[in-house]
């Protein structure tokens, strides 16, 4: 038995019942190949269509076809998402295609809200990112895919760590405190962008969030399309302010069935590191201090000691198959992701089935059905954003005195001459643990009926649930204030179910020769629920060797807790339409309209509502350029339209009493009637164009982005209720610009040789108007630092403008810092938000061998360096260790110099980094057996560019306060890794 | 074929209109007009708004202590630097964005908001009562510290401004609401408002009431005084008070469970495991050493101007305290010079140096030192059982002060002999150990004050009410008339038109 045949027999009995190949009686065949212009390589998933028929097929894996059309067809069309379509004669029995990529071109098809479009047609600013242009390497969440690839789009992975949140922002930040992520949206199922991973519950501060993301297996996915403008993006109506990315997923390829494979091993180890001195530059900084004590009398690297040279690996496994009835993807994934920090890791099992049907003799009734399955392993080390004084892992690493021993016991986990307070690093990692199941599953079921053969109706129903538990605790030996002679453990548990029904009506008509019509209504309907419990214990007897959460009941009754929760139905019910029309396929002009109600909206408003207009000229196609031999392709793109943002949380418009324990009950909320989504109002200008023989195409887009009502948790007029904030609509607007460029190059085109290059820069402006009053953020931990922030909302400034005292250097008498106006006045500073972020990408392919580069990167902007100010500072000397980069000046810095806030530690944030890097070699078919196989090396985050002191450059930890967050502070992340792995990729 | 349509379409039409009414399903908290918010839950949530306001070491209590002789926040090199906020209070230079006085102000407030709401919700006569005496206390505070308190009498419109009570006429409303309510409340117990706390609360503000009529030169009515003094003879002729056998009884962590130790309770904030409890435990960590047990903060310490008031044979200064210093060698009281294990063993600071305070305290600290700067001071023996949370209760009112006001009322009516009497009952007693006075002025019963509620939160309201708020002493120059309030935080400002900003915070 074949591998085939055992897993066609054993994962397909049904789906290979249903699709048996039916006999068609018709007259020629045609068999034949499709390769990529470009290197050669067969290109799966073309459709292969008869003109003037609906007989159709499409390619296997390996860019073969065969087809069986009647006698009077003499013209095949081949199409394919990422290429031009082709008219090709049949002129015998066998026709081999070679496809041009149209990456920029606009013959492409790009997925739009509730439907696809032709590029050529496209009246908003879309950028769409094929499979085969999506950054090489592991990764644990699709948005890493795109990152440095779309113009006007910056993605920050926050941490290093496996399975860790992505900060992401289309066209800048525009909201204050109504979340800045983009809608994601799924195969039609938009997200609801939480993630069901359970806080931490134990007393070492709050985890970094993971990526809601991660469900997904970027090796299922086909396309990502990010939807920038208003044209795009206001179909997604009062959740489309911050944009939209729409994921496609793989679909099934006509044929017999086809096993995919693909598998990569990978080894990581540490990418940079913030320098703090060695066990003799501590020593020799002791001398030079007159300190007598510190010296223990070895030397030690405890960062070292806590880090690992980890290994991934990763496989994947996809069948596809089908017919003209139906068609079929059964994908399995799974992901061993070691971190770099010892006992952390990311594990993910997935499977996934794509199919659709076609049902009546007239085929007019289909069926789509998708199921997604994930389950995802975390296993974390105790690194939080706001790990108090005695740091977290990272932290006691840094801070760890590099002359001491790390030997520590359960008995003595620091040597008590080291102080109480300083925590063994080694003895922290062995007293924790912390271990986080997510499991997800997305389904969906469309239906859809050709009422005529204009006129299309939909109906999608989707469940998103997610179940998430987390087991952490931290041993009762370890010198950990609260712990100590304790310890704590806690099991958390969170579930949410997101349901959606979607119909839509859609009509496709070509009213005369001039006119096409391209219309469509819809109705939707979102429910969220999320609800949790969770129990938690304290003063353990330990047992080495068996997990607290293993025996949790086994505390004193007293030292239980536990708590359940239910979060406020979210609903969200919406009209929308939308109706394109084409001018003599010169002149496009799109209307969109949603009305969008939501229960977290105030009665007073419950309904809003989102329109847009756009236009697209082709101007290529007019008389005076028809014939240019420079110009191929020229558009013109113009847009408006208003978006919202709604992400608050239901219930603010109520005065809301919260039920505490026995019979406590407290007024919680202040009550905001009026309450409603926040308004971007955008305007887009872009030309696409394509010169020199199409060797150069691009894109330049200039846009305004206007947040007016700003959703804003604003202080209440006291006395009022706890929460001592309501949610409120606020005057003043947030102003973003910018102007985009994407541009592409085909510098060698050959046989054997070709090279391309692409880049795409951004330059964004942001600023906050008209802004009443001011809030604070950006909070700092640790000693000395207790309530005090670094950045904050001003009118007139951007968003996140760093607001500090003046550092003016070292006073050469005392070695105490100097600060303007002796730091009782705090000045403005640069702004975290970059003013150009930049993406770069070559590929160059020789014959079998190619190479892809992928860079990215960020200028103009600054960060604060947290982790220099608050865990290594000079007054650590003596008992703990201290940053390299304090010593060496020209004036000698006092130990007893106060850690404070200041422009001191504030870093310019500007890098480029070189993301991705793989040679492959096409190995081509092997022994019969293995088809299209590939072999490749991936190099990942190989080096940065920066004068950054920290870890990375690339950095985000959440230090919001109240809900207000923070941007560009790093505090001792998880550091990233450098990944190096060799995959191979082949087809049965 | 034709009926298939005419069923998609129908589907879809009655689908598309079948529309959700979108209503809020709050589910695990409920909407403030359902009958299920009861008067008793809102006063039990009444009662538990105070915690944080009053026990934590960074509001009230900061507000009362550091910007006074008998505490500062000394920045310690790396640690305690904190943007200031530590010595902005105790140099009497904060303004009005300071962020830890504008987080008391709005939380002394929502007890107010808190205490309020039990009204709306039909209460019976001693639930009003009760939620009326935690609202009085509220009002008290922010009168306290800054003259202006918003007030909300009508909860049913949150978009309307309060009204603001201002110096006398705020003291006169809580006057009139304890007068009012005296008769609904329980004679007790101690972690509940009752009869005493009402009536001690009633003393305070009888005795402050010329501070709140004019702060920099206050005057005394002797209509007041004696009230003053009626108000306390009902209180000692109950005979329900008496001196505890340690003077550290009233703050120990079995301060109200054990019986032998809560005579002189009269109003404390409960702290029950499993029930009700806050930060007890921050008033040792603030002070603690880190490499004391426990493992503290190694924060604030006193001056050793306050250190001198005592005499060295005072219990109040320095005392063991059973369960405490056996476990840990910590001592009781205030804390000076080498400390030690439960052993004998010296301690040593993290750098390996001897774990000795020093009596010299530094705003700024720069020296070597720095680690072991300041007199310590334990008022709270700690809670080694339930450290996390702890169970001592917090004492807002307690015997001795209900004394020392009746004294400092006959002292200010001219009855000096009666005065002595009283403070010397205090001093003698055994839990106290020092000798009478032999004459009393009012210099001398402020420093009377200052040794028996040290760190109590208590030290900012007497220094005024004894005009001495102004004075420069360590580590502090002479303060302008300002400094008598605290500027209206700036948060509160800019929502709040009925609000004006204290003078010369402008």
């Amino acid at each position: 038995m074949t591998l085939k045949r055992l897993f066609a027999v054993m994962a397909l009995p049904v789906l290979v019942l249903f699709f048996s190949q039916a006999a068609y009686a018709q007259d020629k065949t045609v068999t034949g190949k499709v390769t990529d212009s470009k290197d050669g390589s067969g290109v799966p998933g073309v459709s292969v269509t008869a003109k003037g028929s609906r007989t159709g097929t499409q390619t296997g894996a390996d860019g073969s076809f065969r087809i069986t059309v009647a006698s009077s067809v003499n013209t095949l069309v081949f199409s394919a998402i990422g290429f031009t379509t082709q008219e090709v004669s049949i002129t015998g029995s066998e026709v081999n295609v070679s496809l041009v990529a149209a990456t920029s071109g606009l013959s492409e098809v790009v997925v739009v809200g509730y439907g696809t479009a032709r590029k050529k047609d496209l009246t908003g600013s879309v950028a769409s990112v094929k499979a085969k242009d999506f950054n090489q390497g592991v990764f644990t969440a699709p948005d890493q895919l795109i990152q440095g690839k779309v113009a006007g789009v910056q993605i920050i992975s926050n941490t290093g760590a496996p399975g860790g949140a992505s900060t992401i922002r289309i066209r800048g930040i525009s909201s204050i405190r109504s979340g800045n992520q983009p809608l994601f949206v799924v195969d039609g199922v938009p997200l609801s962008g939480g993630s069901a991973a359970p806080g931490l519950g134990t007393s070492i501060g709050d985890a970094p969030g993971d990526n809601p993301l991660n469900f997904i297996n970027p090796n299922d996915i086909a396309s990502i399309d990010v939807q920038k403008d208003a044209s795009a993006t206001a179909i997604y109506g009062s959740r489309g302010a911050n944009g939209v990315i729409i994921i496609t997923t793989k679909r099934g390829q006509t044929g017999a069935p086809k096993v995919e494979f693909s598998t990569s091993v990978g080894v990581n180890n540490l990418l940079r590191r913030l320098d703090v001195l060695t066990g003799d530059e501590y020593r020799k900084a002791l001398q030079d201090y007159s300190q007598t004590g510190g010296n223990f009398g070895t030397s030690v690297d405890a960062l070292d000691a806590v880090l690992r040279t980890s290994y991934n690996q990763n496989y994947n496994m996809a069948i596809t198959g089908g017919n003209d009835n139906g068609r079929y993807r059964i994908s399995t994934g799974y992901l061993n992701q070691e971190g770099i920090v010892k006992e952390s890791g990311f594990k993910k099992y997935s499977a996934s089935l794509t199919s659709s049907f076609k049902f009546l003799e007239s085929k007019r009734l289909g069926v789509d059905f998708n199921v997604l399955t994930t389950h995802t392993a975390t296993e974390s080390a105790p690194i939080s954003n706001n790990a108090g004084f005695q740091g977290s892992l990272i932290g006691a690493a840094l801070q760890y005195n590099p002359t001491a021993s790390l030997n520590w016991t359960t008995a003595q986990p620091i040597n008590p001459a080291l102080g109480a307070t300083t925590i063994n690093p080694l003895a922290l990692l062995a007293a924790y643990d912390d271990i986080g199941n997510l499991t997800t599953v997305l389904a969906s079921i469309a239906p859809s009926f050709k009422i005529t053969n204009d006129l299309t109706y939909r109906m999608l129903y989707s469940v998103n649930y997610k179940r998430g538990e987390r087991r952490a605790e931290i041993r009762n030996w370890i010198n950990y204030q609260g712990v100590e002679g304790r310890g704590v453990a806690a099991i958390s548990n969170n579930r949410s179910v997101d349901q959606q029904v979607t119909h839509t009506l859609n009509y496709i008509k070509a009213i005369s020769s001039s006119f096409r019509l391209d219309a469509l209504v819809g109705y939707e309907y979102l429910k969220y629920d999320f609800k949790g419990s969770g129990v938690r214990g304290t003063r353990f007897v330990d047992y080495p060797g068996i997990k607290y959460t293993d025996y949790l009941q086994n505390v004193p009754a007293a030292d239980r807790e536990i708590f359940s929760f239910a979060d406020p139905l979210a609903e969200l019910q919406s009209y929308f339409a939308r109706a394109t029309v084409n001018f003599r396929d010169k002149i496009n002009f799109t209307v969109t309209v949603r009305r969008d109600g939501s229960s977290k909206f105030g009665v007073n408003n419950r309904y809003g509502t989102f329109p847009s207009a756009a236009a697209s000229w082709n101007i290529n196609d007019e008389e005076f350029l028809k014939n240019s031999r420079f110009i191929n392709t020229l558009k013109l793109r113009v847009s408006w339209g208003r978006t919202g943002n709604q992400e608050f949380p239901t219930g603010a418009s109520k005065r809301v009493v919260s039920i505490g324990q026995g019979v406590n009950q407290s007024t919680v909320n202040y009550p905001n009637p009026d309450v409603k989504w926040e308004t971007n109002t955008l305007t887009n200008a872009g030309l696409d164009f394509a010169i020199l023989d199409s060797r150069i195409t691009g894109s330049l887009d200039y846009y305004t982005r206007k947040t007016t009502d700003a959703l804003f948790q604003r202080n209440v007029t006291a006395p009022g209720p706890s929460d001592g904030r309501y949610w409120t609509n606020l005057p003043g607007s947030i102003n973003n610009s910018g102007f985009e460029i994407a541009l592409n190059g085909a510098i060698i085109r050959g046989r054997d040789l070709n090279w391309n290059m692409g880049v795409n820069l951004s330059f964004q402006k942001n600023e906050l108007k008209d802004f009443v009053g001011t809030y604070e953020t950006g909070t700092l931990n640790g000693q000395g630092s207790s309530g005090a922030t670094v950045q904050r909302l001003a009118s007139g400034y951007p968003l996140n403008v760093y607001y500090l005292r003046k550092f003016e250097g070292l006073d050469k008498a005392t070695g105490q810092s100097i600060y303007t106006d002796d730091g009782n006045t705090l000045f403005y500073f640069g702004s975290p938000n970059p003013k150009t972020v930049v993406g770069f990408t070559t590929d160059l392919t020789y014959k079998k061998w190619s190479l892809v580069v992928n860079m990215n990167g960020a200028y103009g902007h600054y960060l604060y360096n947290e982790t220099n100010m608050n865990v290594v500072p000079i007054g650590n000397l003596g008992t703990r260790n201290i940053s390299k980069s304090l010593l060496g000046g020209g004036v000698k810095e006092a130990l007893s110099n106060p850690i404070a806030p200041s422009s001191r530690f504030l870093e310019k944030g500007d890098y480029i980094k070189l993301a991705n890097a793989t040679i492959s070699y096409r190995l081509g078919d092997v022994a019969k057996t293995f088809k299209g196989a590939v072999v490749s090396l991936t190099g990942q985050n190989l080096f940065v560019l920066t004068d950054f002191t920290g870890f990375d450059p690339e950095v985000n930890v959440d230090k919001n306060v109240n809900g207000v967050p923070s941007l560009g502070i790093e505090y001792i992340p998880y550091p990233r890794a450098r990944t190096i792995q060799l995959s191979l990729t082949f087809s049965l | 074929m034709k009926l298939v349509k005419i069923i998609v379409v129908f589907i879809f039409g009655t689908l598309l209109f079948a529309c959700t009414k979108l209503d809020e399903k709050l589910r695990a908290s409920l909407e403030v007009a359902s009958s299920s918010v009861t008067a008793a839950g809102l006063l039990q949530s009444a009662y538990e708004s105070m915690n944080v306001p009053f026990i934590d070491q960074s509001r009230f209590w900061a507000a009362q202590v550091h910007t006074t002789d008998e505490g500062i926040g000394p920045t310690r090199g790396p640690d305690w630097d904190d943007n200031g906020v530590w010595r902005v209070l105790h140099a009497h230079t904060w303004n009005a964005d300071h962020g830890f006085l504008r987080d008391t102000y709005r939380e002394l407030l929502q007890v107010q908001f808190a205490a309020t709401s039990v009204l709306d919700k039909s209460p019976t006569p001693q639930q009003a009562a009760e939620a009326r005496f935690i609202r009085a206390l509220s009002i008290f505070a922010v009168l306290d510290g800054w003259n202006q308190v918003p007030y909300r009498a009508d909860l049913t419109d949150l978009t309307k401004l309060p009204e603001t009570l201002k110096g006398t006429a705020a003291a006169d409303f809580i006057i009139s609401e304890l007068n009012a309510i005296l008769t609904n409340l329980p004679d007790g117990p101690s972690i509940k408002a009752n009869k005493d706390a009402a009536r001690v609360l009633l003393m305070k503000t009888l005795l402050n009431k010329g501070v709140y009529a004019n702060r920099q030169s206050p005057t005394f009515a002797a209509a007041d005084m004696a009230q003053v003094v009626t108000l306390a003879d009902q209180i000692i002729n109950s005979g329900k008070y008496s001196f505890t056998a340690n003077f550290f009884d009233t703050f120990a962590p079995d301060n109200y469970s054990n019986a032998s130790k809560d005579n002189e309770l009269i109003f404390a904030l409960e702290a029950t495991n499993g029930v009700r409890g806050c930060c007890n435990l921050n008033h040792w960590y603030c002070t603690l050493h880190y490499n004391q047990k426990p493992s503290g903060w190694n924060g604030f310490t006193t001056l050793s101007d306050f250190y001198d008031k005592y005499e060295a044979t005072d219990k109040r200064r320095d005392d063991a305290y059973p369960g405490v210093t056996n476990v840990s060698g910590l001592r009781v009281g205030l804390l000076v010079g080498q400390q030690f294990d439960q052993n004998g063993v010296a301690l040593k600071d993290r750098k390996g140096n001897n774990l000795s305070f020093t009596r010299a305290v530094k705003l700024k600290e720069t020296g070597n030192d720095l680690e072991i700067t300041g007199i310590r001071v334990i008022k709270y023996p700690p809670d080694y059982a339930k450290e996390f949370p702890s169970e001592n209760e917090y004492v807002i009112f307690r015997y001795a002060d209900v004394l020392l006001m009746k004294a400092e009322a006959l002292l200010r009516s001219g009855n000096a002999a009666g005065a002595l009497a009283i403070v010397n009952t205090v001093r003698t007693h055994p839990s106290r150990g020092v000798a009478a006075l032999t004459s009393l002025s009012l210099d001398q019963l402020l420093d009377e004050r200052g040794r028996e509620f040290a760190w109590e939160g208590w030290r900012r309201n007497d220094l005024i009410r004894f005009g001495k708020f102004l004075n420069a002493w360590q580590e502090k120059a002479a303060s302008g008339p300002e400094r008598l309030l605290f500027a209206i935080p700036n948060e509160q400002l800019s929502v709040n038109p009925n609000l004006e900003q204290n003078p010369g915070y402008n």
